[in-house]
């Protein structure tokens, strides 16, 4: 097969096809030239290809409008070719191209054949995006968390009858690779296992052992297929065995479970780390328990569990983590007259690689404990060694602006709020995503009363706060055209300052307003649907888009952690098929609406 | 005025009156480009294991047309050269004799123009077989790619030393390569290094 075409079968909508209706395709297209300012389809016209880009760039234009454009991969004229309608807009060679031509009959062949194909083609970018992520795996989050035997964590079965003799038995086990051995016995199986071996080695003589069903257990402990991972492993527990036969509908012993490899399979899942945590009875088993984060995180991501799931997800680990280094690392003396705090991305809970720490601690009025400065360290040298990079604004406890009295922080707000400046607003914003995990909360519910109100008795503070999210210009330029990050990041773009710190630094600022002492942005956005501010759709779109930001930046984030390379906000445009590129230009002209209303809620043409 | 001497003269040396369309003077607005894997780089010694063509027609290739002729072995196929084709014995599944392969070719290319990457090579590797066979060599006209390429470069920096590889000449036109290195998909990226050659005067990129 030519290889070209070959290329195109991991592509949507093509992957969706089988071999012969690939190689209909290939009996059928052709590879064309086309030099620049061609134009392939005019304006009402209806084509007479279906045109796959090899390589090159066409431009779709409405009048003198851009409406759209079609790069590496990407299919044109197949709507109008469906609806047999002429084509809108006029399509242009805007960069010398090579691209297959699939004959109109054929395409319109394949795509009455094929439902899902055809559909496709008509569905939305939304309708698209699900679509692509059913693809990845059908599996959903809970899912997850009640896993089912199936066959392919079990191994194959030696069964043999009840009185076939004991080394006959042992003979055929060795064949057939098998870890035990069934005896079908008149009513119902028995296992014969290493530990009944060993029996019929020191006994075998005095018991006048011969056949094989004298060594057996006898009856089966057994499961059934589908059952629970959960309660299989607790049935497992609770006789203390290591093989499991599983068995059918009809009583038949399918296969043979190992513990090892239940524990394995299940090792991966989000509750067991969870569990983990709780049971580690020091910071040595803290460590090890956060280490296998990320690989739960990959797991889930390529199975298509929404972003803020695994946000959410891991965020509860991390709480849990933290709660424990807290009674690990600071001497008991401290717990009830301090509090350890979240702030920044692990305080909303929305950190889900570790990217840096963010970490502050609240001492109440008067306690001033000498060991601070030796057990903070101790407490971010922890977080090294889990693989936590330093926060590069230095918001950690060994700081000691991050690691005070009540009063102090109070101090600090009262005159962040009434004289605002760079670094007062930058702060107020990282405390105000505060969220504590241990010592005593009341230590920063104090505080947070004490923000809130103060923030209500200046309310002219809240332009001032909103207005960084004017700081940085959007990826997205005219004509809905992606502008490059800069030099050194050549196709690719900051998502992080392009477009995710807009939506949380502005709902960061109406969360503010409004009181809602929620942290999280997703919540917060609920939350401000619940007060009335944003009615449901907005907030429905604003979550969708923050969906689409995180995910997307998750994906590049897991491929740079898998090259072992920095994490950073950066993804790559060369890389996003039409798709992904589509979605991500409407997720921009989203967080683009949003800073405007945003930006003329509070009036912030007003300061300057 | 030699060349007419000598085709007439290979005219005249045709054995089998059946394959005279090869002489016929028609012009064709199709040409074809071909590239022969082999089991060595010596057109004596050397056999031909598979055949890939294609037709270029205006700006298209017409891979819908494409013809991948696969050969049978007599020798064992050397394993080196197995590395660098990647044909197996065991594709050799559907292979033909090789006279009925070069039959198939010489139909595919009636009196059409050839067209191909270091073509002398590909066009000896067929001269080899047909000379015995039918007592003429290909009289079909030869373009060769990386003479063209050659020509568009040498036009904008005179003085310049111009590589001249397979990869360096597609990285240069900017054409996708493909991984498959396999007779029909090096003619079909051939193919592609012609029309874009053929359809844009300028080279831009000067490396």
């Amino acid at each position: 097969m030519i290889a070209l075409l070959d290329n195109l079968k991991t592509h949507l909508p093509f992957s969706l096809l089988d071999d012969a209706t690939f190689k209909t395709i290939e009996a059928s297209s052709q590879i064309a030239y086309y030099p620049q300012d061609t134009v392939l389809i005019e304006e009402k016209t209806v084509p007479e290809n279906v045109y796959v880009v090899i390589k090159g760039i066409v431009k779709a234009k409405e009048g003198e409008d851009l409406t759209d454009v079609y790069q590496n991969y990407d299919v044109f004229a197949a709507i109008e070719l469906i609806r047999n309608k002429g084509s809108k807009d006029r399509y242009v060679v805007t960069q010398e191209l090579i691209c297959y031509e699939i004959p109109a009959e054929v395409f319109l062949d394949i795509s009455k054949k094929n439902k899902e194909f055809k559909t496709y083609f008509l569905s939305t970018i939304m309708e698209r995006m699900a679509f692509m992520k059913e693809k990845k795996n059908n599996m959903k989050s809970a899912e997850m968390m009640v896993a089912r035997v199936d066959e392919n964590i079990l191994h194959s079965v030696c069964i043999v009858d009840a009185d076939m003799p004991i080394l006959d038995a042992l003979k055929k086990l060795e064949n057939s690779r098998a870890a035990a051995i069934i005896v079908e016995n008149e009513f119902g199986y028995g296992i014969v296992t290493d530990a009944d071996l060993r029996y019929y080695i020191l006994h075998k003589e005095e018991d006048a052992l011969v056949t094989i069903s004298q060594i057996q257990s006898y009856p089966l402990i057994s499961t059934e297929e589908d059952e629970l991972l959960f309660n299989v492993l607790l049935l497992m527990t609770e006789h203390n065995i290591k093989h499991l036969p599983v068995v059918n509908e009809n009583e038949k012993v399918i296969g043979i479970l190992e513990l090892s490899d239940l524990l394995s399979s299940l090792s991966h899942q989000s509750h067991l780390i969870s569990v983990q945590m709780e049971r580690a009875e020091n910071i040595e088993e803290v460590i090890e328990a956060a280490k296998r984060v990320d690989v739960m995180v990959t797991l889930l991501h390529s199975r298509g569990v929404k972003s803020r799931y695994i946000a959410k997800m891991v965020s509860e680990i991390h709480k849990k983590m933290y709660a424990k280094l807290f009674t690990f690392v600071f001497p008991k003396s401290w717990h009830d007259h301090c509090t350890l705090v979240l702030l920044g991305s692990e305080g909303r809970g929305e950190q889900i690689l570790r990217t840096d720490q963010d970490n502050a601690l609240i001492f109440e009025d008067g306690f001033e404990p000498e060991e601070k400065e030796e057990m903070t360290l101790k407490f971010i040298e922890v977080l090294d060694a889990i693989g936590y990079p330093r926060c590069k604004g230095n918001v950690m406890v060994i700081n000691p602006q991050w690691s005070k009295q009540v009063t102090a922080y109070k101090k600090d707000i009262a005159s962040w709020v009434t004289a605002p400046d760079y670094k007062g607003l930058m702060n107020m914003a990282i405390l105000f995503d505060t969220y504590a995990v241990a010592g005593n909360i009341d230590l920063f519910k104090t505080l947070r009363t004490y923000l809130m109100s103060k923030v209500k008795e200046h309310k002219e503070f809240l332009p001032y706060f909103a207005r960084s999210i004017e700081s940085f210009e959007s990826p997205l330029g005219l004509f809905s055209r992606f502008i490059a990050a800069d030099k050194a990041h050549k196709d690719e773009i900051d998502i992080k300052k392009g477009a995710l710190f807009a939506i949380v630094h502005g709902v960061r600022a109406l969360a503010l307003e409004h009181g809602i002492t929620k942290t999280n942005t997703t919540e917060r956005i609920k939350a401000l649907n619940d007060v009335g501010y944003m009615n449901k759709e907005d907030a429905h779109d604003l979550l969708e888009t923050l969906e689409v930001l995180n995910s997307l930046r998750l994906h590049a984030q897991l491929e740079k952690l898998e090259a072992k390379k920095e994490l950073d906000n950066y993804i790559c445009l060369r890389t996003l098929g039409k798709l992904e590129r589509d979605t991500l230009k409407e997720a921009l002209k989203t967080v683009e609406n949003f800073k405007k209303v945003v930006s003329y809620h509070f009036h912030l043409s007003m300061v300057s | 005025m030699f060349s007419r001497l000598i085709e007439n003269w290979n005219r005249k040396h045709l054995k089998d009156e059946r394959f005279s369309f090869l002489f016929d003077l028609s012009e064709s607005d199709e040409i074809v480009v071909f590239d022969c894997e082999t089991t060595g780089l010596n057109p004596k010694k050397d056999e031909i294991i598979s055949i890939g063509a294609v037709k270029v027609k205006g700006n298209k290739v017409l891979t819908n047309e494409a013809l991948h002729l696969f050969v049978e072995q007599k020798k064992q196929i050397n394993p080196e050269s197995i590395m660098i084709h990647q044909i197996r014995h065991c594709d050799l599944e559907n292979a033909i004799p090789v006279e009925e392969a070069i039959e198939t070719f010489l139909h595919y290319i009636g009196n059409r123009t050839l067209v191909g990457y270091y073509l002398e090579f590909d066009v000896a590797m067929i001269n080899k077989y047909i000379k015995p066979m039918l007592g003429i060599t290909l009289p079909n006209k030869k373009e060769e790619v990386s003479a063209i390429y050659y020509d568009k470069k040498i036009a904008r920096i005179p003085q310049g030393n111009i590589d001249l590889r397979f990869d360096t000449i597609l990285e240069d036109l900017a054409l996708p390569k493909l991984q498959a290195h396999d007779a029909l998909n090096d003619a079909v990226m051939t193919a592609m290094m012609y029309l874009k050659l053929k359809g844009k005067p300028i080279i831009n990129k000067i490396d």
